[in-house]
């Protein structure tokens, strides 16, 4: 017994480091030593994993509470690029981009709404009733109802206070010039993104980048802390064009009353700056209104300025002329017998519309004949001739800046036929683009040299090429006045006050693969003041169906109308004394 | 003396505290303020914009010319009857 209890109390004390758990001896504990030990070693460990935890979280891997912790708290905002402004050179406003709302829904709560509200939902929205219920009428839980709605209507649809009903921002671009400058600016998508014109050639520029920055939001939604920028933003940059809007009305509405008076399916006229190579105007007629472009057609859309390629006509004799005269294989005053009014070179005709007779260089610019150009071109030999048209850019891939431009066609000189050199002289059996013709005639409004084209505003003058010399260039010039004085093809291209000059031109249409008698373009490209050239005019009356279809009767009337504007506009001095014009009731008809 | 200086680095303590939250109060008035002032800046910018585009349209050429031509029945000029100056009188 005395044994037994002695095992017992120390078996007791060993168990529990001396305290007693009960005095009797059935109820001793008797537990072994490793028990306690391993108690103890097991609480020891729980509490170092755990510190080691703590420090793994905290101390090395701390990215993931980190970003948790920070998605509960912090904000990205993000901060919208807006879109550059388009100006003209003077600084008005030609495409701005403003912040409107797209209005969206989701279908399920929207209908839920009394059919009153929804009956003037639709009504600001300004669709029909039924068309707002097809488009609610939907799985989806997001519907788009309209997009680029303005602010005032905007905040009367918030006012219906319609469940499901809300808004999201984004940019609308207006074109205040409308249908006038259009084909020149171009327009912007649903996305703000450039689709035509100006707007895509300048996208990059225009667009400008979009960035974002983290704050920290307090309960009332205010920012509490500013975590500085996440990606910094650039505001897309302001175009200013070279394009002067009072210019460009001008030649608009010339184009637009020529096409209604001559009764032409379209035309076209492009105004530029001889000093700086600047395109002043460039106006298209049909055209569309940029900022309604729902019933849009591809014959609206169409620039025949810079995207259409013709045959330019009898437009580029004074190109034949110059090189004659620049490699002094004729003078001004050589004399060619061109009885009896047609020839025939490897079989085919070449005919004049009347037998002009014995006629000097000038005669042959100012009456436009055809034989007179053959006879000039066969002095040279086709490899200048082809030279020249490249030095020009004819058939050239342009560098105008400007989306689509075309670039002509002018095959190389060694596949020429003698007939096809012949046709050129006179600007068959090649292609230019209306500003390309413009543009070559450079060379004659300043002095003999050609300068790049810009659509954007230049603010120096640019080096130019020389093509020809300065003597050639004034001896054409004289010319090409003589062209607009009485007994030259354009004598309805005078203008009171001004002296201006140029050349006629009627290209016959290519229907169904066969020249048509019937269906003319007709041009007239020219130059103004002639004491002091400061612009260059083409312009382009496609198909005219009326009485008059010539380039002298419907392109020349029109270029004068603009030329006397523009330079009235421009407030160019007049350095003409006649103020009163008699035009010939029927003008001198020219070659086609 | 030691117990002088624990007091007066305590009453150090505390006042830095207390400042510092001072501080941070006045910068987070301060911040909400110029997001409020930004705000209203970007506000007068588009305010700006929607001026310039009204003036663009209003001054678009062809509401001037038809203003000019119906309500003011005015006329285009021509050389015919436009006396021109040059200058010193030549």
């Amino acid at each position: 017994m005395t044994r037994a209890n002695s095992r017992n109390s120390n078996a007791r004390v060993a168990a529990s480091k001396g305290v007693a758990f009960s005095k009797s001896p059935v109820l001793a504990v008797r537990l072994p030593d490793w028990r306690s030990r391993l108690v103890l070693f097991v609480l020891f460990a729980s509490f170092a994993a755990l510190a080691v935890r703590a420090v793994w979280l905290q101390g090395v891997s701390d990215q993931f509470l980190q970003k948790q912790g920070k998605s509960r708290y912090e904000r990205t905002l993000e901060l919208p690029a807006t879109r550059g402004r388009i100006l003209d050179r003077n600084g008005a406003v030609l495409a701005t981009s403003l912040p409107v709302r797209a209005v969206w829904g989701i279908p399920e709560d929207v209908l839920k709404a009394p059919p009153e509200k929804l009956r003037e939902l639709a009504r600001l929205l300004e669709m029909p009733d039924a068309d707002l219920r097809k488009k609610l009428d939907s799985d989806r839980s997001f519907v788009y109802l309209k997009r680029q709605v303005e602010m005032p209507i905007v905040d009367q649809i918030l006012a219906l206070k319609i469940d499901g009903i809300d808004t999201r921002k984004e940019y609308k671009r207006f074109y205040p010039q409308g249908e006038v400058v259009t084909h020149l600016v171009g327009f912007t998508n649903v996305e703000d993104k450039g689709q035509e014109g100006m707007e895509l050639q300048h996208q990059k520029t225009l667009m400008g980048v979009a960035g974002s920055r983290r704050v920290i939001k307090d309960r009332l939604g205010h920012i509490a802390e500013d975590l500085g920028m996440f990606r910094e933003p650039h505001q897309g940059r302001d175009l200013t064009l070279s394009v002067d809007s009072k210019l460009q009305y001008i030649a608009f509405t010339s184009i637009k009353n020529a096409v209604e008076k001559f009764n032409a399916k379209a035309g076209a006229a492009v105004v530029l700056d001889v000093q700086t190579g600047e395109v002043l105007a460039l106006a298209n007629y049909p055209t569309y209104n940029p900022n309604d472009r729902s019933k849009l057609t591809g014959e609206q859309l169409r620039n025949r300025v810079i995207t259409d390629t013709f045959e330019p006509g009898s437009t580029i004799k004074p190109v034949t002329i110059a090189l004659g005269l620049e490699t002094g294989r004729i003078t001004p005053d050589t004399v060619f017998d061109n009885n009896p009014g047609w020839m025939t070179i490897t079989g085919r005709r070449i005919r004049d519309t009347h037998n002009y007779g014995v006629q000097t260089v000038s005669g042959i610019i100012q009456k436009s004949s055809n034989m007179g150009a053959v006879k000039v071109a066969q002095l040279i030999p086709q490899q200048e001739m082809w030279e020249m048209y490249t030095k020009l850019g004819y058939g050239q891939a342009p560098r105008f800046g400007f989306p689509g431009a075309a670039a002509g066609r002018v095959r190389p000189w060694k596949s020429w036929r003698p007939i096809e050199y012949a046709n050129m002289a006179f600007g068959h059996g090649l292609s230019v683009s209306l500003l390309q013709m413009a543009r070559s005639y450079m060379i004659f409004a300043r002095n003999g040299d050609i300068i790049p084209l810009s659509f954007v505003k230049v603010d120096e003058a640019p080096v130019g090429q020389q093509v020809i010399s300065a003597k050639t260039a004034a001896q054409v010039r004289t010319m090409m006045e003589s062209v607009v004085g009485p007994g030259g093809t354009a004598s309805r291209a005078q203008v009171a006050g001004y002296r201006i000059g140029g050349k006629t031109g009627t290209a016959e249409k290519i229907v169904n693969g066969r020249y048509s008698r019937t269906n003319n373009i007709g041009y007239f490209a020219g130059i103004g003041p002639m004491s002091k050239p400061r612009f260059i005019i083409a312009v382009m009356v496609d198909d005219p169906s009326g009485a008059l279809r010539t380039g002298g009767s419907v392109a020349a009337p029109t270029a004068a109308d603009l030329f006397s504007s523009a330079l009235r506009a421009a407030n160019v001095p007049p350095d003409s004394s006649i103020t009163d014009i008699i035009i010939p009731e029927v003008p001198l008809e020219e070659s086609m | 003396m030691s117990v002088k200086l624990n007091v007066l680095l305590v009453s150090l303590l505390v006042g830095c505290a207390l400042s510092v939250v001072n501080a941070r109060y006045q910068a987070r008035h301060l911040l909400i303020e110029l997001e409020r002032l930004q705000q209203h800046a970007r506000q007068l910018d588009i305010d700006w914009d929607q001026l310039q585009l009204d003036q663009s349209r209003l001054a678009k050429n062809d509401r001037i010319e038809g203003i000019a031509r119906t309500d003011l029945n005015m006329a285009p000029l021509t050389p015919a009857r436009t006396q021109y100056l040059t200058e010193g009188g030549q």
